[in-house]
Formats: structure tokens, sequence, C-alpha cells
């Protein structure tokens, strides 16, 4: 690994851009709104450490890059390893990133990219031992040789284009056995009941306390608003996993305090609104945060920096190796509703789904350009929210902080005529 | 009230259906001993060859007799006496629809009790690959209809009539349900003629595939089980319902990987409320393992008796977890 750029000197991470443009954005999270929940300050303080500071990523054993949610981290931790996400959300190193990939290309695979491709990179994941590249979308697909062409290991998670078809399901199946082999090489352990019970329980206890934490953003006036949701979620990506739990625990008895105290983080006027599309990565919370500074409240989301990643969770019925296993590939392919599949029926439905349970009163779509998939899928989105008659406002948008104020704009416009339908009814 | 509903949508179902199960092996394998006797309409395969401890008669066993009368006989006023026992025996049915597959019958918990045995030894299970599992669906129909036919062929003295009740020749009850209760008489080969030798030796391989079968595949018998076939012909008009509210599913398959029977259809059709399918032997597993508030639901006469819930899913899962952790 002596050849990863990411192994140099680093300079003071205080003064470098990707540090000031994180610092910035917290501020913004922490300062420009009143009634954050005392329990958010452990996420604050988190990503300051990490973001700004430069605090390398907190691992046991070897560290695990993963590209996408279809890996599956529970194998990961039954190894001894530790995962860490390392999809990016940095303008800088966007920038980086766009010598790799053409010019109009998704924004989140050129920041990875130029992450692992610079110096001193935050997160600080400079110990990394493997890649796990799921074969997502074209462009992830073909990151895969650049990455190690940089100097990294990556190992090619092979993800099936449709996940219907049976056969899709046992290709899957058999792509998630290779790696946990990939693994046992690579940390010169075995897979065992054990092991694989134990990561399985903590992982479940994770998602357990998400679905507390997303139960909770059922209730109207809203307890606490999405852009600390999004930096819960984002903090999954890197933090320790039972310390990161027990943090949303925490957040959770403190929300459900709030709630039995009738407390109200926004205004009952507020527009309700799910957010679908491209996932909202610290820093590039950019989306989210707008809607919020101009009134609106985001109670739900569909992406797979949050929801998706999270939610769905793993049934297993006889606790041997190869049911767990297996169900573990299930869970990470049937109930995705990412836009690379070739239909799109359940992404459809869960939207639906969302915006009944959650009250929804508007859905914002945020496309990255470049991300061709989610380019695709809105005109079909469009139209069956249109035949439910929710407004939706697509948004086609990157990491460069130049369309902010256009955006702004947009959104003040959209929240405003949501407010005047809810008046009119 | 809630917290009733709550307590049942969190119960461990694993552990009430071991009981239950039980409870009806027992009654059915030595409620004779007890004096029970529900009568000789039962839906579900309470063996009749279980002379002595049996608690009620599988109704395959009368029909089959019936069938075999001689036309004159059966088109005559004897008719209305079969569809009497076939009156009686679907109003049993109605009760618990398929849940008489996976509650009640013997032979299902002997099945049960073998892939229990299994899992102790830590030995995996197999699965049908999806052609062979549509192709084997198929032959309970066959099996079936050869159980109408071949005593109606007796009848009209086109069969020989040694054939007598032919499913019960070869059905793996006839010699696994007596020997609970001492009585190996059954696990004979009948010499008295070719066709009786043909029968009952078909009736010892069909009881080995079975013991072997079972375990390898979970209920591997019920894949081909004619009473099964015959249910769901009738299941439209029963009591206890299997539901499904499409909208709240997300497909994520964990109802499908759990299932016994390997029903695809539970995880990935969300247009049809009434999700039951022939296979089905509604052990409301895949309620258990549904992680979606309300999308899977056991309904009795409509009202909602046993349905998915996020917390009753958590609290299964976990105790998964931790039972893994106690017993290896």
């Amino acid at each position: 690994m002596n050849t990863t750029p990411t192994e140099a000197k680093a300079p003071p991470y205080n003064r470098s851009r990707q540090a000031r443009e994180a610092e910035t954005l917290l501020d913004r999270i922490e300062d420009d709104f009143p009634d954050n929940p005392e329990a958010m300050r452990y996420f604050y303080a988190l990503f300051r450490r990490v973001y700004c500071q430069g605090e390398p990523v907190k691992h046991q054993g070897t560290l695990v890059g993963t590209t996408c949610i279809h890996a599956p981290e529970e194998l990961i931790y039954a190894f001894g390893a530790t995962p860490v996400r390392l999809c990016n959300g940095s303008y800088h190193y966007d920038q980086i990133g766009a010598d790799f990939m053409p010019a109009k290309s998704c924004p989140l695979v050129k920041a990875t990219l130029g992450s692992l491709h610079a110096k001193a990179a935050v997160p600080n994941t400079a110990a990394l031992d493997l890649i796990v590249n799921p074969t997502t979308c074209d462009q992830k697909t073909k990151a895969s040789a650049m990455m190690e062409a940089m100097g990294y290991q990556v190992h090619d998670l092979e993800l099936p284009p449709a996940k219907e078809s049976e056969e899709a399901r046992l290709y899957w199946q058999r792509a998630v056995r290779r790696l946990a082999l990939r693994l046992r090489e690579l940390t010169g352990r075995k897979l065992t009941r054990k092991n694989l019970r134990q990561a399985m329980a903590r992982t479940a206890r994770a998602q357990a306390a998400f679905r507390t934490l997303h139960q909770l953003r059922k209730t109207a006036p809203a307890l606490f608003l999405g852009k600390d949701a999004f930096l819960v979620t984002n903090a999954y990506f890197f933090d320790d996993l039972d310390r990161w739990t027990n943090a949303v625990e925490k957040l959770n008895t403190e929300l459900l305090q709030r709630q039995q105290a009738g407390f109200q983080a926004a205004q009952k006027r507020a527009p309700r609104i799910l957010f679908t599309g491209s996932p909202p990565i610290f820093p590039n919370l950019k989306l989210p945060l707008l809607i919020e500074e101009a009134g609106g409240v985001v109670v739900a989301d569909e992406t797979c920096s949050a929801n998706r990643m999270l939610y769905d969770m793993t049934a297993v019925d006889e606790w041997l190796l190869n049911d767990m296993v297996d169900g573990l590939a299930d869970r990470y392919l049937k109930p995705c509703t990412c836009p690379i599949f070739t239909r799109n029926d359940d992404r459809q439905r869960r939207l639906l789904q969302l915006a009944a349970d959650f009250n929804v009163d508007g859905v914002v779509y945020q496309a990255f350009a470049g991300c061709q998939v989610y380019e695709m899928e809105y005109r079909s989105i469009a139209d069956i929210l249109a035949a439910q008659g929710i407004p939706m406002l697509y948004v086609e948008t990157d990491y460069s902080p130049d369309d902010m104020g256009q955006l702004s704009t947009r959104i003040e416009a959209f929240l405003e005529s949501i407010k005047t339908r809810k008046r009119n009814k | 009230m809630t917290s009733i509903r709550d307590a049942i949508n969190g119960i461990d179902l694993r552990r009430f259906r071991f009981w239950l199960q039980l409870f009806f092996f027992v009654l059915l394998v030595y409620g004779g001993y007890l004096a029970i006797n529900l009568g000789q309409y039962l839906p579900t395969f309470s063996c009749g060859f279980n002379n002595e401890g049996r608690g009620g008669v599988c109704y395959l066993l009368p029909l089959q007799h019936q069938l075999a009368m001689s036309w004159g006989t059966l088109f005559g006023w004897a008719g209305l006496m079969v569809l009497q026992g076939f009156l009686f025996f679907s109003l049993w049915f109605f009760v618990l629809n398929k849940g008489w597959c996976g509650y009640v019958c013997p032979l299902g918990t002997i099945q049960d009790w073998i892939t229990g045995l299994r899992q102790r030894l830590g030995v995996r299970y197999s699965r049908y690959t999806e052609g062979q599992f549509r192709r084997l669906s198929l032959i309970k129909y066959l099996l079936l209809a050869l159980m109408f036919l071949i005593p109606l062929g007796i009848g009209g003295a086109l069969l020989p009539h040694d054939m007598g009740t032919p499913f019960c020749d070869i059905c793996p009850g006839r010699m696994i349900i007596p020997m609970f209760t001492g009585d190996f008489s059954q696990l004979t080969i009948d010499f008295s003629t070719k066709t009786t030798m043909v029968m009952t030796a078909l009736g010892m391989l069909v009881t080995g595939l079975f013991l072997a079968g079972a375990f390898f595949k979970k209920r591997f018998f019920c894949f081909f089980c004619p009473m099964s076939a015959l249910h769901y012909l009738l299941s439209k008009p029963a009591l206890l319902k299997l539901k499904k509210d499409g909208n709240k599913c997300t497909r994520c398959g964990d109802c499908y990987r759990v299932c016994d029977m390997e029903i695809r259809e539970i995880a990935d059709d969300v247009k049809e409320p009434r999700i039951m399918q022939d296979d089905c032997i509604l052990c409301l597993k895949c309620v258990a393992h549904c992680p979606e508030q309300g999308a899977l639901k056991a309904a009795f006469a409509g009202i909602t008796v046993f349905e998915s819930t996020e917390r009753g899913f958590i609290k299964r899962m976990t105790k998964g977890h931790i039972d893994e952790h106690n017993t290896h």
C-alpha cells in the first residue's frame, strides 16, 4: 500500500480547503437553526473531528472501504474487519476526481475517486486494505480499474442489473459468497456462525435504532429537522457501529421526550418534504439545508445515504451459516430501490407509501448532473406523483456552490406554492 | 386491547407453533386412548390405519372407500352419502383453511421435527430450483386426480378391486403414524396379490423418500400432497385467511426466505390481497418475518388475529441472535 498518495504527509487540516468546506457547512447546520437536539452534539463534534481536524476513521482490524450500500457490512464485521463507506460529498474532491471521469459524470463518483487519489483525504481512510466495489452504475463499475491503478486492492462485487428474477437472486448470492472468500483471504480469519451472528446482531441493533428515528419523523409538526437526520445517517458511513447506535438511541430518547412535551421543531404550517434521488452526502447537504432554511422540513427520504442504506432488515429462518449469508444477500438486493435496476416499480411504490405515511406535502427530487439513472427515472416518478396530486420539484445539480442562489429561489417558490395549496384546501 | 394486540403480534411464533403442533399431534395420534373421536371427515392426515390411537380419521380414507362403490350404488342414493361426507369435510376445512397443514397435520409436524433435528445437527437445507418447483407443484394435482379416478375405476369394474385405497397405499402416513402407537404392522409389503405387492412396495419407497427428503428439504412431502391440492380448490370461502397489503410491501423478500414451501408470490406479488397459494401451509412464518407494519396479516372471519409489525419482527430477530448465542 506504499504507492497510495493518501499515505503522504498531511498538511494541517484546519487550513486545507476540504476542512474549510466542511467547517462552513457544520457552522450553518449548527448555528442557523435554533432547537437543535442536545443529543446531536455528539454528531456535530464527530464531524468536526473527522472532517475538520482529520481524525483517522476509527476501526478495528482491517479497514475495508465500500463504494455502495450493496456491500454487506455484516460480512465485513464478521471477519473482524471494519467497513467504511467511501462515497464522498466534497466539492474539493469532486474537482480532483474530474481528472478521472468525463466532464458530464456524477460528482459523487468523481469525489470518491478524488478523495482516494488526494493526499491526506478526509475522512482519513489511509489504512484502507481493500475496496469492495459493487458493480452498480456504469460509473462506479468503471471506477474499479481506476482505483486499482491508484494502488488500491479492489474487489468487484458483481451485482446483477435486474433483481426480480430468481436467476439474479442466485447470481447475487454467489457473488456475496465470493466476497466472503475474499475477506477470508484478506483477514486470515474464518467465517463462523458465532461471529456472523454477532455481526448481524450489531447491525440489526443499529437498524432498529434507525427505524425508531425514522418513525419519530412521522410526528407532525416535526420533532427535529432533516438536516440533522442526514447528518446522523452520514455518520454511519465511518463511525464506530456501536458508538453510533448508542448515540442514535440517545437521540431517540430525547425526541421521544420532545414528543411527549409537544415540542415543535418546525412551524405547524411548514411544508413536509420527502427527499429522493441522488444522495446528499456530507458536506454536500446543499439541497436539504436550502429546503429547511426556506422554512420547509425534510420529514423522510428515499436515498442511499440514509433510508435505503439502513431501513431494510435481514430475516433468518435457520441460524446456520448458509441461511444467514443468503439472507444477507437477499437483504442487500431484493428491497433495494436503486435506479440502476431494470425496473423501478419498487421505488415508485416506496415513494408513494412514504408520502402517505409521513403526511408529505411535496417531493424534492435531486439528480446529480451526470447521474443518468436518476435523470432517466425522473419522468416515471413525476407521473406517479402527479397522479396522486403530490407536487414535485426536480433539481438537477452537482457539488458546486455556484447554483445556490438559483436553487434557493426555486425552492422558496416551490415551498410557497405548497403553502398556498395547503391554505386553499 | 392494544396491549393484547401487541403481545399477540410480538409472539414467538416458533415456540407457539411447536406447542400447538404437539397438542394436535397428541390429540390426533393418541386421542383414541382418551376416547376422543372427531369423526371420519378430518381434512388432515389423522391416519385411519392408526386403529387404536387415532382421534379422528383422515377424510381421504373414507372418500376412496366411498368412491369405489359400484357405479349403480354410487350414482344412486349412496351418492348423497358421499356428498354429505364432502360437506362435513368442507366444514371442518373452512375453519382453519390450510392452517390444518401448518398446525394440525401429524405428518407435517413429523416433518418439522425432522427439520429441527437437521438444524440441531447443523446440516444445511436444500431448495428446489424455480423450474423444479413449478413442475413438482403439479404432481399433487395429478395424485388428487388419480385418487378420484382409480376408486371410480374400481367401482366401474375397470380396475382390479385390490387397488382398494390407492393413495393410502402409497401415503407415508399409513406406515409412519401407526408406529407412534407401537404398531409396525403397516411397514410390510403385502404379497397377497400382484397389485397389492406393487402398491405396498411403492408405499415403502415413498416412506423412505419421505424420511430422507424431509431431512434435507423442509416440508418435503407437502409439495406432493393431494390433500393440499384438494384444500386449495376449496379455500376461497374459508374463514382463516392470509392477506397482503401490497402498498406496504417493500418486496424485501424476508417472507419468501423463510417460507418452507418456497412460495415466491408471497414476496413478489403486490397486487393480489388474497395471497395464499396452493402450496401454502398457512404456518404464518411469513407474517412473523415481515418487518412492515400490517403488510401481511392473518384474519379469521374478517377479524385480524395476527399481523406483521416492525416491533414484532425486531423482537423475534433479536431473539434469534440471542438463541443462537446460547445454544452454541
